[in-house]
């Protein structure tokens, strides 16, 4: 999978990627949060240096850059989890950085990132009082949360924001589902930076991953075919 | 020395490098290898032990920063500050019994399982809500919800045996292969997401905006 | 005709206030709660498959007892947790204890004092029969390691005292424990699963409601021997083991709060059907005569 990624890299094939909703939706949201002169909320989730983290920063930072573009507030609320705080600080960076690209510097604000505890519960108190207090117009939800995900997507629902979220479990997905706008199922989250982005190396990535994906269902099919004649070849080829 | 240390590359290289270590002994049997990696893995959990205790002090200074400047809401700042040193010198009064076991009993107990709770009063909320038959997906939406809901009360099996075989079909067919179908795009994601970051086209990762890449 | 003489109550149907909802649903879980009924329960497969695991606990067996949740989720699944113990402790096997969350350090002592009478019937000894070890599970570098060289990295239980002596001398990787009995909320299950169950450590797994579809495939897939859902698990296996506790107890009002979410949901779709639809389709009439 690596070796095809720097294949792909390397020829800088362009390379086509089907429209993502979720994706699509955050550009829509920040712009009707800036019509209306409400804040934007952006989360990136609870843990610590996981993927999904690392993909929920990804968002933020485009996210950051349009309210920078649009002069929109944008609230990011951080905590929940021990390794949150470890996290922290490259969330401080990310929107700095991204206010100072957009020449908007001056309203980069420490304090719209309030740190909510290390503690799932006292955060969500947090997050949710915000999002009551201020009324957002939008709330993009990604990265890793686990339980608090479904406080947060209902609140949203009930202030009348526009509601982006994404799944990072099974479980939440199916709650998520029902409660947001939008959802980023699955790898859609994590593949937002690539998506997001104009690198045609990262666009790459996507379709190495899609290539992957239909080698698993290839497998899948020659495994039922295999087992169902009686021969449990591949079984024993995948077994750990 | 700072400046070699911010050095881009040579946090892609680290990384890289780390991968391997941790990576390589699940396939090559090197005792040399398996004990590096282990090592290693320990270094890591120091490491984020450290960092919690640097990130507690960072939020120290912050807290006293705003207290200091009577930002807005300064006082819950103060309120912080005075529980975490209240929280510290409890347990090291002792974990096992004393105001350590009374706070997490009567405070940090009570307020997490009523914040646990109330997900069930948004889930009832969301489902009352999302639960309408607007088109022939949504119908077969709702009668799968129907029967997996009438299941899962424990009274309705002493009364109406029916709903147990068929909630047991959809929860082992449709919705085993929703969650391994999204286990493996997850997986995958995850392993493509990694190669991005090896070969340091994931910029998140190291804190730096696209442009800035 | 009927929709316009009865919109109020179909409009009401449609749109009712979410509070309503959370009113109704307090009271009638709430209500059983202090006044028990005691209505009949049925015993789902996965807990027969559990209990039928912890039935095959030999005495002396080396039991990885993983308590991967906080407090919160503890008061979910607190009835698995104790029938659980309770059994181990009468099977006389081996328990030692570890936590993959801060706030799960005290349940331990929760868990002995709920069956502190079963201990002291079997002559429960620390050191000998049960230890806990307290946080040692704060990441998957953790767990792995652990898997990995045992003593290479827990050498104190949670009090400090060294764990030398105890039965964890006997226990140097994956491979010496009989059985890992994890209690989550999904917080580090992963990576017990990576790192033991995937290298064929016997594993049962007590999860919390939402984490039953996250954890199922492990089940049907033979990774895991055991699955027990939620609190309703917990309380089949205390009817299983003949132990009422505070899963039986909440049965009533679980059983109640899913009817009302049902007949919620029904007056929403008859609203729906009754008021919504016809004033969409009401709407899309006058849009087109208007052109």
């Amino acid at each position: 999978m690596a070796a095809l990624v720097y294949y792909y890299i390397k020829t800088k094939k362009v390379v086509h990627i089907r429209r993502v909703p979720g994706l699509d939706a955050i550009e829509e949201a920040v712009g009707r949060s800036a019509e209306m002169g409400k804040p934007v909320i952006c989360s990136f989730g609870i843990g610590g240096f996981t993927y999904w983290t690392l993909a929920g920063l990804a968002i933020l930072s485009h996210v950051a850059h349009l309210t920078a573009k649009t002069g929109s507030r944008l609230i990011v609320p951080t905590g929940g989890g021990d390794q949150a705080l470890i996290v922290r600080p490259v969330a401080e960076e990310i929107v700095k950085t991204a206010y100072t690209m957009e020449g908007v510097e001056d309203q980069y604000t420490p304090d719209d990132l309030p740190f909510y505890s290390g503690q799932q519960y006292a955060y969500i108190g947090g997050y949710v009082g915000v999002m009551q207090r201020v009324r957002p117009g939008s709330v993009i939800m990604t990265g890793s949360h686990a339980s608090e995900a479904m406080n947060i997507a209902e609140t949203s629902n009930t202030v009348g924001a526009i509601t982006i979220t994404s799944g990072s479990y099974i479980s939440n997905v199916a709650a998520l589902a029902c409660a947001s706008d939008y959802i980023l199922i699955g790898e859609e989250a994590p593949a937002a930076g690539a998506y997001l982005s104009d690198d045609p190396a990262q666009r790459a990535s996507i379709r190495v991953q899609d290539l992957f994906k239909w080698l698993a269902i290839a497998v899948m099919i020659l495994g039922l075919a295999a087992r169902s004649l009686g021969n449990d070849l591949m079984l024993r080829l995948l077994a750990t | 020395m700072a400046e070699i240390l911010k050095n881009k590359q040579l946090q892609i290289i680290v990384m890289a490098l780390s991968f391997l270590f941790v990576f390589l002994p699940y396939f090559l049997n090197v005792p040399q290898l398996n004990t590096a990696s282990t090592k290693l893995v320990t270094i890591c959990s120091i490491v984020t032990a450290f960092t919690v205790a640097l990130a507690v002090i960072a939020q120290f200074r912050r807290g006293m920063n705003i207290i200091n400047r009577r930002s807005r809401g300064w006082y819950f700042k103060a309120y912080m500050l005075v529980t975490l040193v209240l929280m510290l010198g409890f347990s090291l009064m002792g974990r096992d019994s004393g105001p350590y076991q009374w706070v997490m009993f009567a405070v940090v107990n009570p307020l997490s399982s009523v914040n646990y709770g109330i997900l069930a009063f948004y889930m009832a909320s969301t489902a009352a809500r999302a639960f309408r038959a607007r088109n022939t997906k949504a119908l077969m939406l709702l009668v799968s919800g129907f029967i997996v809901l009438m299941y899962q009360a424990p009274l309705t099996g002493a009364y109406f045996t029916g709903f147990e075989p068929i909630s047991i079909y959809l929860g082992s067919t449709f919705s085993m292969a929703a969650g391994r179908m999204f286990l493996i795009s997850v997986t995958v994601g995850a392993i493509v997401f990694g190669v991005r970051v090896i070969l340091g086209k994931e910029p998140s990762v190291l804190g730096i905006s696209k442009e800035e890449k | 005709m009927m929709a316009k003489e009865n919109g109020g109550i179909l409009k009401w149907m449609a749109e009712y206030d979410r509070r309503y909802v959370y009113l109704v649903l307090f009271l009638v879980m709430v209500g059983p709660l202090l006044r028990p009924i005691g209505m009949p329960i049925t015993v789902s497969p996965d807990t027969v498959q559990y209990y039928n695991v912890l039935q095959e606990v030999q005495p002396g067996d080396k039991i990885f007892f993983t308590l991967n949740t906080e407090f919160s989720g503890y008061n979910e699944i607190q009835s698995g947790i104790i029938a659980t113990m309770r059994v181990l402790v009468e099977k006389h096997a081996r328990v030692c204890f570890g936590v993959a969350h801060v706030e799960a350090t005290i349940i331990p002592d929760l868990v002995i004092k709920a069956v502190q009478a079963e201990m002291t019937a079997n002559d429960y000894q620390y050191g000998r029969d049960y230890v806990i070890l307290g946080y040692i599970m704060p990441n998957e570098a953790a767990v792995a390691a652990g898997a990995e060289n045992f003593h290479g990295v827990v050498t104190q239980d949670w009090l400090g005292r060294p764990i030398a002596g105890t039965f964890l001398d006997e226990i140097t990787d994956w491979e010496d424990w009989d059985l890992i009995t994890d209690f989550t909320t999904g917080i580090c299950t992963g990576y017990i699963i990576n790192h033991y169950a995937l290298r064929g450590t016997p594993m049962i797994i007590n999860c919390i409601g939402v984490s039953i579809a996250s954890e199922k495939p492990y089940l049907d897939s033979g990774i895991i021997q055991g699955l027990l859902q939620s609190m309703r698990g917990g309380a089949e296996l205390e009817f299983l083991i003949g132990h009422p506790g505070p899963g039986l107890t909440a049965m009533d009002g679980f059983s109640f709060g899913h009817y009302m979410l049902i007949i919620f949901i029904l007056i929403g779709n008859v609203g729906y059907f009754g008021y919504t639809r016809q004033q969409q389709m009401k709407a899309a009439t006058e849009g087109s005569k208007n052109g």
